[in-house]
């Protein structure tokens, strides 16, 4: 017998199909891949503004008096110091060192917090906090209760004001601000400026369409999850599944900025702290293709007919024309400007490390 | 779409036009289509055989890569090196400019087993619909 799931619709399913957009399957979603192109929507968001439902990401709520000392207690960063209004990014750990998953953690009182987390995970992570909940505080799990939508590109700022007014104004990154039962913060997954605007899922498409009434003449497009990749990719943001799993460490992954190992105890701590001191043996690198060929997840990388290590990410970029990838290499492998062979359907294709990110916005 | 009548077709979207004892191979308007915007083609070499239904060469995406299989058996005369620097070919015109190898046939009678247009088209309305 096969089971066969049907793939869940997002909220705005319908108002993607009328955008002409072509949907695929990601993670067990049916989500729009791209609208015109790849291509188009790319440079759309480096240029000018786009537009993601990014619905199917998940989130979760913590309250009561001891949510504070339960979020200490099993992340990876102090939390006390974030302030209401504040968020702060960190990868989710296990008791080995590796990673459940990476998060976005919003303070939205003194006792309630309100974390995203990846779609994929969202049943593997709504157990793992279930499993240290502590009396005096509750866990809820509101994904199927917000939409989740991201205005991203350098003139969001000139948009967003525009739809929704000067309030919203000098919102500085890693910030948010209450909007219509939900939150507007300044965040993103494409190395742009921009905003992610959650609110409750009967909200979206009045705030869908109010953007795309202003957006139109800025040259806001809908951009699909095609191009989503390719723009976090080129900013070198790390991708669940890819760069991040279960058996990878924080410190291998290029983390260590989004942990604090002067913190006393934590999920994994005393695994990190000991791998700290010794060293690691394998890290996240980056690589641009010298000869034809695009490094695609799985790839095997060599040095001097050795295995060094693997592919995780690869695209051709639309904006530069250039094929780039991230990769975990050993870590005496891995300096910017050695040249490597990945190894492309059998053949050894050269490519070289360089530094990450692959791209920069300016300003 | 466009099915033009003097080609045959496979039913894995690669298009065959034979003059001779040589055939020109590439994708269809439908291919072309699913696959969106092509950035890389790694083409066969000249020389090298092929099999019917087996992998002769690569197209692929921003996203992915895809097979493109041998319509027929032979030996590859030549490639289109013009996709090279200029993969959209494949999109802009399938059947024309964005032909993807040349081949000499060395079983001519494998012609039989390909479909026409109208087989092909039929096979493109059963295809699912995004």
């Amino acid at each position: 017998m096969t089971l066969v799931t049907e793939p869940m619709k997002l909220p705005l399913h319908e108002e993607h199909l009328q955008k002409g957009a072509r949907m695929g399957d990601f993670g067990g979603w049916l989500v729009p891949l791209f609208y015109t192109s790849i291509m188009e929507e790319h440079a759309a968001v480096r240029t000018h503004a786009g537009l993601f439902d990014i619905s199917h990401m998940g989130e979760f709520l913590f309250e009561g008096p001891e949510a504070l000392n339960y979020l200490e207690k099993n992340l990876p960063r102090c939390i006390t110091p974030v302030k209401w209004g504040q968020a702060i990014y960190m990868p989710l750990v296990n008791d080995q060192g590796g990673m459940v998953d990476d998060i976005i953690v919003y303070r939205m009182a003194d006792q309630k917090f309100l974390i995203i987390v990846n779609a994929g995970n969202i049943k593997k992570d709504f157990a793992w906090f279930k499993a240290r909940v502590t009396q005096g505080m509750t866990l809820t799990d509101l994904s199927d209760e917000l939409g989740l939508l991201a205005l991203q590109g350098p003139l969001s700022q000139t948009i967003l004001l525009e739809c929704f007014g000067a309030f919203y104004k000098n919102l500085r990154r890693f910030h948010y601000k209450d909007f219509e039962g939900g939150i507007i913060a300044r965040t993103g997954y494409t190395g742009e400026d921009g905003y992610e605007i959650m609110v409750p899922k009967h909200k979206l498409k009045q705030i869908w369409d109010v953007l795309f009434r202003v957006g139109a003449k800025h040259g806001l497009l809908p951009v699909g999850f095609g191009a989503r990749d390719t723009l976090r990719l080129e900013a070198a943001m790390p991708l669940y599944g890819h760069e991040l799993n279960d058996e990878i460490t924080p410190l291998e992954a290029d983390l260590g900025w989004a942990i604090d190992l002067t913190k006393e105890e934590f999920p994994g701590s005393a695994v990190l702290k000991k791998q700290k001191k010794t060293g690691i043996l394998k890290k996240r690198v980056g690589l641009e293709m010298i000869e034809r060929g695009i490094p695609r997840q799985g790839f095997e990388i060599q040095k001097d007919g050795k295995t060094i290590g693997a592919v995780t990410s690869g695209s051709f970029i639309p904006t530069t024309g250039k094929n780039i990838g991230m990769a975990y290499v050993t870590a005496t492998e891995a300096k910017t400007g050695n040249v490597i062979d990945v190894i492309v359907r059998g053949k050894s294709v050269k490519a070289v490390l360089v530094s990450l990110p692959f791209y920069r916005r300016k300003g | 779409m466009d099915f033009p009548e003097n080609l045959r077709y496979t039913k894995t979207h690669e298009w065959i036009t034979v003059g001779g004892t040589k055939a020109k191979v590439g994708v269809t308007e439908y291919a072309q289509k699913e696959i969106s915007d092509v950035v890389f083609v790694e083409l066969p070499k000249q020389g090298q055989a092929v099999q019917q239904a087996k992998m002769a060469a690569v197209v692929e995406s921003v996203k992915a890569a895809f097979d493109i299989y041998a319509p027929v058996s032979g030996k590859i005369t030549d490639a289109n090196k013009a996709l090279e620097s200029n993969p959209a070919l494949i999109n802009q015109s399938p059947y024309t400019e964005g032909w993807i190898f040349e081949l000499e046939l060395s079983n001519p009678a494998e012609m039989n087993t390909l479909m026409t247009a109208a087989q092909y088209h039929e096979v493109v309305q059963q295809a699912p619909k995004h």
